[in-house]
């Protein structure tokens, strides 16, 4: 399809016509300002196509203001080498008239026409909208939408496929979506969309199995219903054959007739026990005479005995009598024996007495006399101690203050040696008689002096000679010197004495005094330890004990020397033993009068027993009753034979009939009558009760109420099997259907990716646009980059909706489809170097389609290599010729 | 010149599983009409008595209603019934007999043979040595007793049993309740009327069965009818006449569709059916789907004619012919849909690969039809 001109009138600005002619084949770049008309050029091509001609609602065609217009668009164009001239007045004329080659046609059918060729659909009423546009639509951009793809590919869908059928020789379904769509929905009626039953389906199934429960509830019951009619059955054929029978009446007479049995053995035992109680009496009374009898038979015999032990008694007396004699005298000799001990021993004892008194005054005669010797020694010793004390006393000096004098002297000595070795020596030797006086001294003979001070030596006659010792130290010797015999006096003066030697004289004396006193009171101590005085008391008390001890001895009778006396521990022994001899014999002594009397009493007691029995033996009663026991022991002896053997002839009645037995006889009769009443009664009880439960469970009719509920299930089951047969049908066929649909799709996608791929190795080499099933461009892959498309910036959407649509034109074409695409200032968002790649897009596709570009921006599109139609100079043109 | 009406097994209580809730109510409905007929009929005939040789009661548990109504349903022949346990509703402990007693329902004309007994009818000529059952299922011949009975002079001497005659009845009858096939001459009955076989059948000239009065099954042959009896003396041969009570009849067809014409046949004979009918179909072999089309329709009237029908086309193959497939006009990806489907299937697949096409085929043809208007 190639448009070649384009004429409007009375449309929007064009209220004059205006033509744009001279279209090429190829691109066509047409420009102009803002308002200069170009979006009206575009909108004039659109609503010559897409509006119907009658239509009331295309007002904005209508130029401003003037409501007398009739806006009118003349479009010719080729198609299959057919020149097709169309021409379409609105509102005031309303026609539309379009020729074909030779052929005419107008209105509604020029109309169609249009629409079979381009493929879009009309509006019913109104303004034709974005969704009527099909082919068209996509393949017109209008400014602004270039990026807004999907819209436009979904509204050309069914044009496209059926173009691209023809292309792939397959064939679409012409009503297959359809198809599909009421099966979906007849299948969602049936189940959801994960498959599972819904609605009646759902419900049948709930159904069945709820009818499948009551089933087996009712079956169940029927079966406890049949069961429960068995048992009553058996019941009543009990019951009745019981009654009928009366088998507790037998047991009834048997227990009548056991009792009587029993009765009569009760009897017997009754007797029995009498008969033994009689017994037991009449055996009581023979052991009683017999014990009379035996006790009379024995009195001889006990006669007989007593004699003997009456002898035995007396005799026993008689050995013990002729025993006393030896027994006294022993006792005489014991005490004998014991007297004598006992004054060995007595005087044992004083001679002991004695010789320790004796002893006692020895001893206290030496001790007075030590003591008296002492007391002498320590007077003396303490006269010594005395008189040392006095030396002591007299010759104290202090041993320190004289070893200090004799310091000083031993100075001094020292300094008047010094003095004399520096001091001027004065000697002289003077002719006797001679003299001189040194210093008021008068030197006669021969002398030698040392001077240490000025001295004047007065020579008689001659006058004085004036000495003054020379040398430095001798005034500081001299001084010294004065100072040491001061102190040394002083000292001296102290301790009281003239000299050194005296005061070592008195240390000596001193020392020698105090060792005596020690010594003296050493040897005092020896001999007084305490004191004397102690020693003097002592000394008296020893004298008083001596008194006392001597006094006692001689007031002791001095004992007999001329009998021998033994030793003290001696008479001591033979004491203890002959004590011991004499108890022994009192014991014995006593113990012998004892016996004496025991057996005297015995002898007498024996006798008197003895008497008794001779006495009573010589009774002639006892005669008489010894006879009669005889009589009357036979006679029970008889008695008791009787009985016992009646005893033993019952005890065997009473054994053979075994009362045990017929106790338990007895109990077990009974026994068999309440159980046989009892179950009777049970039996009863349990067929009333079941006659009133089978009559309640009859009313409810569990039978026919099974059976209809089984008719119910059974419809339930049918219903639902048609109903899964019929959902599992429709399973498979939608799945069927949307595979087939599915592999169709994918059969057409593939020229359309050929064509897609052809323009974006330009764009953008190594990129995939991958078509989806709906024929849109989808996902996007660039080196690593994945994403849909709509995920790209908009320029870069922009650039891919525009070889999008130029790949659905090229396959368009391939079809056989008319194609013209109109691009209304479209990649104003690109940059430079992606429109330069646009523009070589835009050249390859205009060498197989015709391109109508609208700009205002005329040089960003200088480098097309066409020439621009610039519309304001064509209006100008227009207007000119209109003049002209 | 005593004469009686037999009939046996009323089954009341049944109801009908495999029919629709309508059609099953009509079908009980209609049982309880046949015992109103049967009273019709004794009126008719001019019978002494009714005999109903067992299973009055489809069950032991009947509700009461039911059993309220085979009562009331009597009323029209005011005669003598008398009417003996089989073994569905067996004489127990307790039974539906006992029940009905319990409930009055039983009317003095009524006579419940629920002991093994003779009773008298003298009036009307009639010793009825009865044979109820009184256990569910009894593996001795209950017949034998009626050697012993010994019944009034002039009497006619008529037996009534229910159970299967030995050796006679095709094997699938139970093997319980046996009867003697001679046992009318060995017992010296003029007639034994028995029940338990729902198709008329005569045993032999002194034996019968009657056969249910109403069919409630497709397998039995010769149902609904009752027989009028007439013995005109004690050992005389009895007169017995077959009288059609049924109001429907069953028809169980099992075809096979191999060809064109198959189909024409079945739809002829179909339509050749009188409308008190229940009629299951199950059709076998194959189809094309013009013929499919044509059944559907004939069902579809058929419903509306008849009491019930009811058609199993599982086992009936879809088969479009090219033509079929041609007229649908299915082109694209549903034309790949219709060819896949008309692939030979395994198993399931198969039947739900048709119900698949028909359902298509269905959509199609509306499509194609809202097209064309």
């Amino acid at each position: 399809m190639k448009l070649q001109r384009m004429r409007v009138e009375q449309l929007r600005q064009f209220r004059k016509p205006f033509v744009l002619d001279n279209l090429q084949p190829g691109l066509n770049l047409i420009h102009g300002p803002n308002e200069s008309g170009k979006s009206t050029l575009v909108r004039a091509i659109r609503a010559a196509f897409f509006e119907r001609y009658r239509s009331t609602a295309v007002d904005d065609l209508r130029p401003w203001g003037d409501s007398a217009a009739a806006p009118t668009i003349e479009l010719s164009f080729e198609h299959q080498d057919k020149p097709w001239r169309l021409t379409k007045s609105f509102l005031q004329r309303k026609r539309c008239d379009l020729t074909i080659g030779t052929d005419s046609y107008s209105e509604d059918d020029a109309e169609e026409k249009l629409a079979e060729l381009m493929g879009y659909q009309y509006p019913k009423r109104g303004v034709s909208k974005a969704e009527h546009w099909g082919i068209p639509g996509l393949l017109w951009v209008e400014q602004g939408t270039g990026q807004d793809l999907e819209q436009s590919v979904e509204h050309a869908g069914d044009h496209l496929k059926s173009a691209l059928n023809s292309l792939v020789g397959e064939v679409a379904s012409s009503g297959g979506d359809g198809v599909i769509e009421a099966v979906r929905a007849q299948r969602d009626i049936l189940l959801t969309g994960t498959g599972k039953p819904r609605g009646d389906y759902l419900q049948l199934d709930k159904d069945r199995i709820q009818h499948e429960q009551d089933i087996a509830e009712l079956n169940d019951r029927i079966t406890k219903y049949q069961e429960q009619v068995d048992r009553l059955g058996k019941l009543s054929q009990d019951f009745e054959r019981a009654e009928a029978e009366r088998p507790w009446e037998d047991a009834q007479r048997q227990l009548e007739q056991t009792r009587e049995h029993y009765q009569q053995v009760a009897q017997l035992e009754q007797q029995q026990s009498q008969e033994k109680a009689t017994l037991a009496q009449l055996q009581q009374n023979h052991r009683l005479l017999q014990q009379n009898r035996d006790h009379l038979e024995n009195l001889s015999n006990q006669l007989v005995a007593r004699k003997a032990e009456l002898d035995k008694a007396e005799q026993a007396l008689s050995l013990a009598e002729q025993q006393t004699p030896a027994l006294i005298k022993g006792l005489g000799d014991a005490k004998a024996a014991y007297e004598s001990a006992e004054k060995h021993l007595k005087l044992a004892r004083l001679l002991e007495t004695r010789g320790r008194l004796e002893q006692d005054v020895q001893r206290l005669e030496q001790r007075k006399q030590t003591l008296t010797q002492n007391l002498t020694k320590a007077r003396e010793y303490q006269q010594q101690v005395d008189h040392a004390r006095t030396q002591v006393r007299e010759n104290r000096i202090d041993a320190d203050q004289v070893k200090q004098l004799k310091k000083t002297e031993h100075q001094l000595a020292e300094e008047t040696i010094r003095s004399r070795t520096i001091a001027t020596r004065l000697s002289w030797q003077l002719e006797p008689g001679a003299s001189l006086t040194l210093n008021q001294q008068l030197l006669q003979g021969q002398g030698e002096q040392q001077l240490l001070e000025e001295s004047s030596l007065t020579v008689p006659g001659v006058g004085t000679l004036a000495i003054t010792p020379g040398g430095d130290e001798l005034a500081s010797t001299r001084r010294r010197l004065t100072g040491l015999q001061q102190t040394f006096d002083e000292q001296s003066k102290a301790l009281g004495v003239d000299s050194v030697e005296q005061a070592e004289n008195r240390l000596a004396a001193f020392d020698s005094a105090h060792r005596a006193l020690t010594h003296a009171e050493e040897l005092l101590k020896t001999v007084a330890p305490d004191s004397t005085d102690q020693l003097v008391s002592e000394h008296k008390e020893v004298e008083s004990e001596l008194q006392t001890a001597t006094h006692q001895l001689q007031a002791m009778a001095r004992p007999d020397q001329t009998s021998p006396v033994p030793a003290m521990a001696e008479a001591e022994a033979a004491f203890t033993s002959a004590s011991q001899v004499l108890d022994k014999a009192e014991v014995s002594e006593r113990r012998h009068q004892a016996e004496l009397l025991t057996l005297k009493q015995a002898r007498d007691s024996a006798r008197a027993e003895w008497q008794r029995l001779a006495d009573e033996e010589q009774n002639p009663e006892r005669q008489q009753q010894l006879k009669q026991l005889s009589a009357d022991l036979a006679d029970i002896e008889r008695q008791t034979a009787q009985l016992q053997t009646s005893l033993e002839q019952r005890e065997r009645d009473i054994r053979d009939a075994r009362p045990d037995l017929l106790r338990q006889d007895i109990e077990r009769y009974q026994n068999t009558i309440n159980n046989l009443r009892q179950s009777q009664e049970a039996r009863g009880r349990e067929l009333r009760d079941i006659k009133v439960r089978l009559e309640a469970w009859g009313a409810e009719g569990l039978e026919e109420q099974l059976n209809e509920q089984q008719a119910e299930l059974e419809q339930c089951s049918r219903r639902y099997q048609e109903l899964h047969r019929r959902a599992q049908a429709l399973g498979l066929l939608l799945t069927l259907l949307t595979e087939k649909r599915q592999a169709l799709t994918r059969r057409l996608q593939a020229p359309l990716q050929k064509h897609l791929n052809h323009y974006l190795s330009v764009l953008f080499p190594q990129a995939t646009l991958e078509v989806d099933e709906h024929l849109r461009p989808g996902t996007f892959i660039r080196g690593t980059e994945l994403g849909q498309m709509a995920e790209l910036s908009f320029g870069a959407r922009e650039q891919m909706g525009l070889i999008s649509r130029l790949a659905y034109a090229d396959l368009l074409l391939e079809a056989g489809r008319p194609t013209l695409v109109i691009l209304d200032d479209t990649l104003v968002h690109s940059d430079q170097e992606r429109l330069e790649d646009m523009k070589r897009i835009l050249f390859d596709a205009a060498s197989r389609h015709q391109i109508l570009l609208f700009t205002c921006h005329p040089e960003k599109w200088q480098d097309l290599g066409v020439p621009p139609v610039d519309i304001q100079a064509l209006k100008e043109g227009a207007a000119g010729a209109a003049r002209t | 010149m005593p004469r009686f009406l037999h009939t046996a097994d009323w089954q009341m209580g049944r109801s009908y599983s495999r029919f629709d809730s309508e059609d099953g109510a009509a079908l009980v409905e209609a049982r309880f009409q046949a015992i109103e007929k049967l009273a019709q009929l004794a009126n008719e005939h001019q019978c002494d008595a009714v005999l109903v040789a067992g299973d009055v009661f489809d069950a032991q548990t009947v509700s009461d209603r039911t059993l309220r109504r085979v009562f009331n349903a009597t009323q029209g022949f005011a005669g003598p019934w008398v009417m003996l346990p089989g073994n569905h509703d067996a004489a127990l402990a307790e039974s539906v007999w006992t029940r009905a007693v319990r409930l009055g329902a039983v009317p003095d004309n009524v006579h419940l043979a629920l002991e093994p007994v003779v009773i008298n009818l003298q009036p009307q000529g009639l010793a009825i040595l009865c044979a109820p059952l009184t256990q569910r299922h009894t593996y001795g011949d209950l017949t034998e007793a009626f050697s012993g009975y010994d019944s009034t002079q002039g009497l006619v001497r008529i037996g009534l049993a229910h159970g299967s005659v030995q050796g006679l009845l095709s094997d699938d009858i139970d093997a319980t309740n046996p009867i003697a096939p001679e046992r009318a001459e060995a017992s010296r009955l003029d007639y034994l009327a028995l029940g338990d076989w729902h198709g008329t059948k005569q045993i032999n000239p002194r034996t019968w069965y009657s056969g249910t009065p109403e069919p409630e099954r497709f397998r039995n042959n010769e149902a609904g009818n009752a027989l009028i009896v007439t013995v005109t003396e004690p050992g005389a041969v009895p007169e017995v006449t077959q009288i059609a009570t049924g109001r429907y009849q069953w028809h169980q067809w099992r075809e096979t569709l191999a060809v064109e014409s198959d189909l024409d046949q079945l739809l002829q004979r179909l339509q050749a059916l009188p409308e008190p009918s229940v009629v299951d179909l199950r059709l076998e072999g194959s189809i094309t789907l013009a013929g499919e089309e044509r059944l559907l329709s004939a069902l579809s009237v058929a419903e509306a004619r008849f009491r019930s029908i009811r058609c199993e086309r599982s086992g009936l193959q879809l088969e479009p012919t090219d033509d079929d497939i041609a007229a649908l006009k299915a082109d694209g990806y549903v034309g790949e849909v219709i060819d896949a489907l008309r692939q030979p299937q395994q198993g399931d697949h198969s039947q739900t690969a048709r119900d698949a096409l028909a359902i298509l085929a269905g959509l199609l043809k509306d499509q194609g039809q809202e097209a064309s208007q």
